[in-house]
């Protein structure tokens, strides 16, 4: 019987077996900060031989590959069960993976369920909450019959006018709109202190939800290179994976019509995102793209309220930010400066 | 008795049986099972869980398993791992054993 | 000594407890005793899950007439107590305590199953114990562990932790577990219980098995502990006795048998006395004969 060992990969030699082990298995070539994002990797050993491998990183499974064996998918099914053990014993009930597409079948056999895929990749999960009980999870989410419910997904970082703006149109123009603030915990604003931000800034308007956007909407797991620098073929992939979950799942479970966005006149890689949403919602799914707010003359963007965050430069930004962001920004500048001084980054998202 | 945490107990290898059981407020034991021979078998795997969760006096969860040919007494022992480990109890539940 | 009518222990397989394929089929490839492991084959956060699951296949699943161990967690773990608990009451033949090194622990261990006999309502002294020897300190002490209880059956020496322990590692020719090999034999021996020999681990050497167990049976050793099915035939095959070992020994009990009849109280056979440790061992030399398959049912010799 094969057995299950820990890989420390800050032993260099373990670690070079193993960067080979998975070269042979047509994996190589990621960068050193995936691979530093680790949190546990195993070897499968049979006969004192390495024939299997896999890692967790978060509530991601990462890094799988496995020899034939004598007994097709033994090996496998041994990873994945450790990988998911270990999961469920470190708390995380809801597990996802990433994988070629002819791994598919593989998970599926050992109970994972594709949200999204396209030629290059397949997203999986499993564990629980699935996504299902995630979407109806959602406190009176689904929209009555005949109504015309709209969608918003937003990192919030943090909340500003041009946010609001968004929200105010989609509400104007729908009978309700949902607003999913995105739950990735990479931002200067922390996932809680963004979703209380939108949730004040938006408690007047009544036809407008706030929810988490879970593991599923502009997530670490289904969209890293909004949080990690990448080349545009990941980010076209990654984003059409993040539009198609979108599409096949949360809107016909939760009845949404129409997804508004922002126009993005700036960010590279949102940019991007939008030119995949406009591809891949319709015409399951409206895409209306809003042009940006303007204040004093310029577009209003959460990019510079960070910044003068970073320059002790609040009043700059006075004018793009609701009063609730506004006196939050105030009472935390220490804190938010400090997070900034330990190297939380202020580009990107 | 409620579920306090989701949990898993048992492996994805031949002859055994992966059970994982989340919280939920009512409805009963609702199992969705995977299994290749759920057509023949899958009302008894069925009703081997639901007795044991049963006997722990689980009487609402969400339960996903996925089967890989498991003998009774494994589905059994899986069950009753894992609504342990769900209900957070260390002493081994001398009753439903 | 626990037992009066002693057993054939060739061979003690091991299986690993959260395991449910080879706990299914344990019963399937002749091991004389088959160990269920709830200790090193069994990861921390699967103890619960291994124990519950070796109990629900010890309550249905059919071993024949294997003897039926376990391996509990040692005694200065957290799974000990609930271990052994869960074993009596799933009525287990016989409890191996590892890394055992004082007498005392065989009699805590003896004290906490007859506790669990009690709760459980298993019949008193059902339960039997054996100890695993895995340090210098327990080969030190082993005179008394193996004469620590009435309720012991074996002890057994397990090289891996023993050689560690003695800071050398296992070499092909066995010369580093020499003196422990013989300590623990005769303690066993003078105890009057069974004495089991290390796990041989590279399944790939099958002359180096044949050449170890060998050595074993001849220094005395009941039998070896076994951890792939594959290497049952081979020990049993070096156990099996010769034609003229079964003859012998059907001449010492047919001699027994017509000194029954004559009423006769001298056994003899060619001119020497028939004494006790004769009659023992020709009783051993048919049970290995008639496990080999080397005897049919009425005890003839079966030719090639």
């Amino acid at each position: 019987m094969a057995d299950i060992r820990d890989l420390h990969l800050r032993v260099p030699s373990i670690q070079k077996d193993w960067r080979a082990f998975l070269a042979s298995h047509g994996l190589s070539g990621f960068p050193d900060n995936e691979v530093a994002a680790v949190d546990s990797v195993i070897g499968l050993y049979d006969g004192g031989r390495l024939v299997g491998t896999g890692a967790t990183a978060g509530n991601i499974l990462k890094f799988i590959a496995v020899d034939e064996g004598d007994t097709p998918g033994a090996y496998f099914n041994q990873v994945v069960s450790e990988l998911q053990n270990r999961l469920m014993a470190a708390g995380h009930t809801h597990m996802m993976v990433f994988t070629k597409p002819q791994y598919e079948a593989s998970f599926h056999y050992v109970g994972f369920t594709t949200l999204a895929k396209t030629a290059v990749g397949v997203l999986l999960e499993a564990g629980m909450p699935t996504i299902t009980q995630y979407l109806r999870g959602l406190p009176d989410a689904a929209a009555a019959a005949g109504q015309h419910l709209a969608a918003i997904v937003m990192n919030a970082n943090p909340f500003t006018r041009g946010h609001r703006y968004l929200v105010e149109k989609a509400a104007a123009e729908n009978d309700a709109v949902d607003v999913f603030v995105v739950s990735t915990d990479r931002s200067l604003f922390t996932s809680a202190e963004r979703l209380q931000l939108v949730q004040t800034g938006l408690a007047d308007l009544q036809n407008v939800r706030v929810f988490p956007g879970g593991d599923y909407m502009v997530s670490y797991a289904t969209f890293p290179a909004y949080f990690l620098h990448a080349g545009d073929d990941v980010i076209r992939y990654q984003t059409t994976i993040d539009a198609r979950l979108f599409r096949d799942w949360v809107a016909p479970t939760l009845h949404i019509t129409k997804r508004y966005v922002g126009e993005e006149p700036r960010s590279h890689t949102t940019a991007i995102y939008n030119t995949v949403l406009a591809a891949e919602l319709p015409p399951a799914v409206q895409l209306v793209v809003v042009p940006r707010l303007t204040a004093a003359g310029t577009v209003v963007t959460a990019t510079q309220v960070r910044q003068a965050i970073a320059d002790q430069d609040l009043a700059s930004v006075r004018a793009f930010l609701p009063p609730t962001t506004w006196s939050f920004i105030q009472s935390h500048e220490a804190a938010l400066l400090q997070r900034i001084e330990k190297g939380q980054t202020i580009r990107g998202n | 008795m409620a579920i306090k945490k989701t949990a898993l107990a048992g492996t994805l290898e031949s002859s055994d049986i992966q059970i994982t059981l989340a919280p939920a407020a009512s409805g009963g034991i609702q199992i969705d099972l995977d299994s290749a021979v759920a057509s023949q078998y899958g009302d008894q795997i069925k009703k081997v869980i639901t007795a044991a969760l049963q006997g722990l006096g689980i009487t609402d969860a969400l339960v996903k398993a996925v089967d890989k040919g498991a003998l009774d007494c494994v589905i059994k022992a899986r069950t009753i791992a894992a609504g342990q480990r769900a209900l957070e109890q260390t002493e081994p539940a001398w009753e439903v054993l | 000594m626990a037992e009066t009518e002693e057993r054939l222990r060739r061979t003690m397989m091991f299986v690993p407890g959260n395991n449910p394929a080879m706990l299914k089929d344990a019963g399937i490839y002749g091991a004389d005793s088959i160990m269920f492991d709830l200790e090193d084959a069994v990861s921390l956060q699967e103890k619960d899950a291994a124990r519950d699951l070796v109990y629900e296949a010890l309550k249905t699943v059919e071993y024949g007439t294997a003897e039926k161990v376990v391996r509990v967690n040692g005694v200065d773990t957290p799974f000990y107590k609930d271990d052994v608990r869960a074993m009596v009451k799933a009525g287990i033949d016989v409890i191996r305590l590892p890394k055992t090194e004082t007498a005392a622990m065989i009699q805590e261990l003896v004290k906490d199953v007859a506790a669990a006999e009690q709760e459980f309502g298993r019949p008193e002294g059902s339960t039997h114990v054996m100890a695993a020897i895995e340090s210098a300190k327990g080969v030190v002490n082993v005179n008394a562990i193996a004469a620590a209880s009435d309720r012991m059956i074996g002890v057994a020496l397990s090289a891996e932790d023993y050689t560690t322990d003695m800071k050398t590692h296992r070499y092909p020719d066995g010369r580093e577990l020499e003196y422990a090999r013989n300590v623990i034999l005769h303690a066993a021996r003078a105890a009057g219980i069974a004495a089991f020999d290390t796990v041989f681990t590279n399944l790939d050497d099958e002359e180096g098995l044949i050449r170890e167990t060998k050595f074993i049976h001849q220094l005395g050793f009941d039998g070896k502990s076994v951890i792939n099915p594959r290497q049952i035939p081979v020990i049993n095959a070096v156990y099996a006795p010769t034609k003229a070992e079964i003859q012998t020994a059907q001449q010492v009990i047919a001699a027994i048998a017509e000194a029954h009849e004559k009423g006769s109280g001298v056994i003899s056979l060619n001119g020497q006395m028939v004494d006790r440790p004769v009659a023992l061992r020709a009783q051993r030399v048919m049970r290995l004969a008639q496990a080999s398959h080397l005897v049919d049912e009425e005890g003839n010799y079966v030719e090639e």
